[in-house]
Order: C-alpha cells, then structure tokens, then sequence
C-alpha cells in the first residue's frame, strides 16, 4: 500500500511516503519559509523522487493538527482536495497521537504536548497496550498546571513544551514526570504510516468533511460567549452616540 | 475553455465553472449569517469556516454544469487582496486541484474579479470604459483600456462605501451586513430631510473618503434638536450621500478619460438607489452604464474564472508556489 503523509501544523512541515513497509521518502522543512508556498512544490518532489505519481497512491493521511490554526487548514485544504480531486481515501491523523506514536516504545502514560501560547498547552493521554496506542480521555486545552493537576502516575511529556515548561512540570510533580526526545516532531511518514491500518480496516475519513482539529476558538467567538452569558442588559432604542 | 474559479478572499466560498463566457455554474456559500451575530466579521471564523465548505462548494460546482474533473482546462483562484487566512484557503484548495488534475493555475486579484463581473454579465461592454467597484473591502477607480488592462485611477483614503454602510448600520443598531438594511429602511425616509457633507466631492482627485460622512452621522446624535429626526431619514440621507460621491467622482473620471461607457461593481452595485443615481446620471450626460447580473455582483467564482481564461490565453501561469498575498496592487497582463 502507498499513502503520502503530509503535515503543516506545527513549526517543520513535512511530506512523506510511505510504499508498502518501507519508508519511501520523508521531507521537511521551515513553516517560517512558507507552508503555503511549499507544500505543493515538495509534494511533487517527494514523488519525483519516488518515481510516482498522485494517481498511484492508495490513499492520502494529514496532519489535523491541534497547531498553527493557519498552518493546519493549509494541510488539511491541500491533502482533501488532492483526494477529492483523484478519487483517493483520505485519513486525518491528529499531531497529539503521531507525536505518542514515535515513542510508544515507553512503557508509560505518555502525554504529548503542543504549544497553544501564553503557557497553554494542547495535549492528550495516550496508554500502550501491546502494539495499541489508546487515547485516554478527551483532547486538553488550557494550562500546564492545569494539566498536571490531572495525573497521578508516571507521565512522559513529549514536544517542545515539556522542554519549554520542564520547570513547572518538575515542580509540579517531582518524580513522576519523565520527559522523551526534545526533536519528537513527526515526520510526514508518520502521518502515512498511521493511516495503514485505518486504510486498511477501510475506516476513511470523509474528504470533503475534514477539518482540523483546533481545540480552540478564536477570541471573537469566546468574548461573544462571554458576552451572550452575560446577556440581560437592555439596549435603548435611539443609537448612542459615545457607544 | 473551461475554468474552474475558486474565491474565498472575504467571507464568501465560492465556486464556479466558467466556458468561453458562459457561466455554467455559480456555488456560493455564504457565511453571513455566521458574522452577523459578531456586527461583522471574524477572520478566524471566515478562514474555519472555508475549510469546512470548499470541498462541497467545489463539488457542487462540477454537479450543477455537468461536468467532471477530467473536463477542465485550468484554475483560476482569487490569489491576491483580501482576509489573509480566507485568501489562504482557497489558494491551498486551487493548488491541490491544479496539481491533481495536471492543469494550469492562475492566481486573480480580487478587483479584476470585479471588473470580469460586468464583463461576463454584459457581453456588449465598450472598452476603454470606467469602472467602478464599490463593496464592504474596496472602492476604487478604474479605467479598463481592455480586458487585462488597467489604470486605477482612485480608492478609498480611509473606510470602503461598503464599510460605512456597516458601520453606520451597526450604530443605528440596524446589525449585519448594514447596506441591504439601510437600504430597506431609507425606503421610508426622506433623502433631502437631512443635509449631509460629500467628502471629496469637490476635489479634482479620483479618491474617495468616507469615514468624515460616518463621522456627521454619529455627532447629529449628539445634537439634541436633531435627536428627534426619524432614522429612515438618516438612512436615505446618509445613502444618498454615499451615491452622490460615487456617481459624480465616476463620472467626472469618465469625463477626465475620455471614454464613452461606465461600469460598476461590486457589493454595493446591488444597491437599487445607486443604479437608478447611476442610470439617472449617465442618461443626462449621454454615458451608457453597465451593472453585473445580480449574482455577480457580490463576490463570486464566476468572474475569478473569466478573468483567469483572459490571463491564460495570453500565457499568464502561476507557479505552484503561488502565494496569497493580502495588500496586492492590481496588475496588468504584462505580455499582452
């Protein structure tokens, strides 16, 4: 099976391909040199140099992020389309479960982690079981104290924040947290390679359907929130002028 | 030739398939309804909002003309001028179908969308002309010598028309989007009750000015004799200010070119005031005027394609590399 993986959401964009059980090509770059800019050019690189073509893939995975909001919805338009357009299955792969993927040799709770700004986090609790990785409990947004409140066993943190908040981290919970390889960022490849067994139980994601996983709203939507909580304070009916 | 466009520059997905004039779809999704509970709109919620759509928007446009992928000759995709992440969506959409189905790409300035509106609507449209486009994003001059070819000859210093119609709509709590709500209410309202400034009216330049009228509108609240004046009067006489600049500024540019015909489009070419302002006009100084069907005149896919198969056939091709650029001037075809 053939399946080209690509993902821009976060800062190393990446693009490979994956040709049976062997890692056919695997592609990165800087997101500061344009993921929108790049991600066509290096998808036709990365199959030049295969020596396919689109039409020959099998199916297409994508990374849904959480993330760069505009860096996903670059990677999830581009890879959904491409499918649509050559009639390919698609498999939306979240950042959080690929960054767990690269270090399921761990015999522990692992928790990646995505920078979400301000020392908010975005992450998720993944458990291995045998050659299963399971996702325990929902998607977390929201601080790095906040999270750690949530565990009582020994955790390793994945991606940069866990270097970015090591300190908190440690002092928050001393000995119970470990911490993976700083350079955990997924490459395309694995994007693809996590698609496999989805392709293969024929568990497809809908291509015109997919979005990005964001885990977040955009301060417009939760002022609006807020303020339509806090509804009840009539408007007069002349416009004010100082308003 | 058949051209698929794609626009998504505001916050409007957009698709349409485009032969040799003739529009063969037009797929529309709107999000106004979305940005109305916001008083505007959100570029967050545009850019989530695109993403989610595209694919059926494209879909539809290949179901309605009856035709499939392996039909199309090329891309055309509003590339340059508008929201950044609504540009980037539609860009990354473009590229993926150019790529995939082996055809060219053509990055539109968003204008020149607007000026293949009244091109495509009105097949008898003479060239050189004058056009104007008018809408919540832009106000500009432009003298079209041909399709491809342009001078601009004037924009907004500050608010677009369109914009003014929001802000003012917002401030007489009328919500979202405010031209079709001013519109409606200055219909009961008396145009010359009240007497409002003409921003830039006297001035030789082909620039336009907008923020001073919205300005006068909020101080006459100000004004305690005037707090009694009815709001469809405001309406209709801040409507027909908004028209009185941008019907004599156009026709004074007219004048200035030289040029026989104008044209105008755009959002705010929806307006029933302004047509019949412009129709008006043009009859007393013996200019014909042209306005786009009324699905062309907001922002659509149809006029992106059109535009793109004029770039095509004088071998204009964007690279895969194509970027969406947010503050692009408008260009002509260079190797025409």
């Amino acid at each position: 099976m053939r399946v080209l993986g690509i993902d821009t959401a976060s800062r190393t964009n990446s693009i490979g391909l994956i040709d049976g059980d062997r890692v056919a090509a695997d592609f990165a770059w800087d997101a500061r040199d344009s993921s929108l800019q790049q991600i066509i050019v290096n998808t036709d690189l990365v199959l030049k140099r295969s020596g396919l073509t689109l039409a020959e893939m099998d199916g297409l995975a994508v990374g849904i992020g959480p993330g760069s909001w505009t860096g996903v919805r670059i990677g999830v338009t581009v890879t959904k389309i491409m499918a649509h357009a050559v009639n390919k299955p698609l498999c939306g792969i979240s950042s959080l479960e690929a960054m767990a993927h690269q270090s399921k040799g761990a015999s522990l709770l692992l928790c990646p982690l995505v920078d979400a700004g301000r020392e908010n986090v975005y992450a998720a609790f993944y458990r291995v079981r045998g050659k299963e990785l399971t996702r325990e409990g929902e998607y977390y947004a929201g601080s790095i104290r906040g999270l750690t409140e949530r565990v009582k066993e020994p955790v390793m943190f994945l991606g940069r924040p866990a270097y970015l908040y090591r300190g908190v981290i440690t002092s928050e919970m001393g000995a119970l947290a470990r911490f993976g390889s700083p350079s955990d960022t997924p490459s395309g490849s694995v994007f693809a390679s996590l698609s496999l067994p989805r392709f293969a139980a024929g568990v497809a994601d809908d291509a015109l359907s997919l979005v990005p996983l964001y885990l977040g709203e955009s301060l417009a939507q939760a002022l609006l929130r807020k303020k339509e909580a806090e509804a009840g304070g009539g408007r007069g009916s002349r416009p004010d002028p100082e308003g | 030739m058949l051209v698929l466009g794609i626009e998504t520059s505001c916050d409007e997905t957009a698709a349409a398939l485009v032969d040799e004039g003739n529009v063969l779809s037009n797929v529309i999704a709107s999000q106004i309804d979305l940005h109305a509970r916001f008083g505007g709109i959100v570029p967050e919620v545009a850019s989530r909002k695109h993403v989610e759509v595209i694919g059926y928007v494209i879909r539809e446009a290949f179901d309605s003309a009856g035709k499939g992928h392996s039909q199309v000759d090329a891309i055309a995709v509003t590339s340059k001028y508008g929201l950044i992440g609504s540009l980037i969506v539609g860009v990354s959409a473009a590229k993926a179908m150019a790529y995939a189905l082996r055809v060219p790409l053509i990055g539109i300035h968003h204008i020149e969308g607007h000026i293949f509106a009244n091109i495509l609507s009105n097949p008898g449209l003479p060239l050189p002309h004058v056009c104007l486009t008018v809408s919540g994003g832009h106000t500009m001059l432009i003298h079209v010598k041909e399709p491809g070819q342009y001078e601009v000859l004037g924009g907004t210093l500050d608010d677009a028309a369109g914009e003014a119609f929001d802000k003012i709509a917002k401030f007489l709590g009328l919500g979202f989007p405010g031209g079709p709500a001013i519109e409606k209410l200055a219909g009961h309202g008396n145009r010359t009750a009240i007497n409002l400034p003409r921003p830039l009216g006297r001035s030789r330049t082909s620039d336009f000015s907008f923020s001073g009228l919205k300005t006068a509108v909020v101080n006459m609240f100000k004004d305690s004799a005037r707090q009694t004046l009815p709001l469809p009067d405001i309406a209709a006489g801040f409507q027909e200010a908004v028209v009185d600049v941008l019907v004599s500024k156009t026709l004074q540019a007219a004048q200035r070119q030289g040029v026989s015909a104008v044209s105008v489009t755009g959002g705010v070419s929806i307006n029933t005031r302004l047509r019949e302002a412009f129709s008006e006009s043009c009859r007393r100084r013996g200019l014909q005027v042209f306005f786009p069907r009324r699905d062309l005149c907001t922002d659509n896919a149809a006029m992106v394609a059109a535009a793109g198969a004029v770039r095509l056939k004088y071998g204009e091709v964007s690279g895969l590399d194509l970027d969406a650029i947010p503050n692009a001037p408008l260009e002509s075809i260079k190797c025409a």
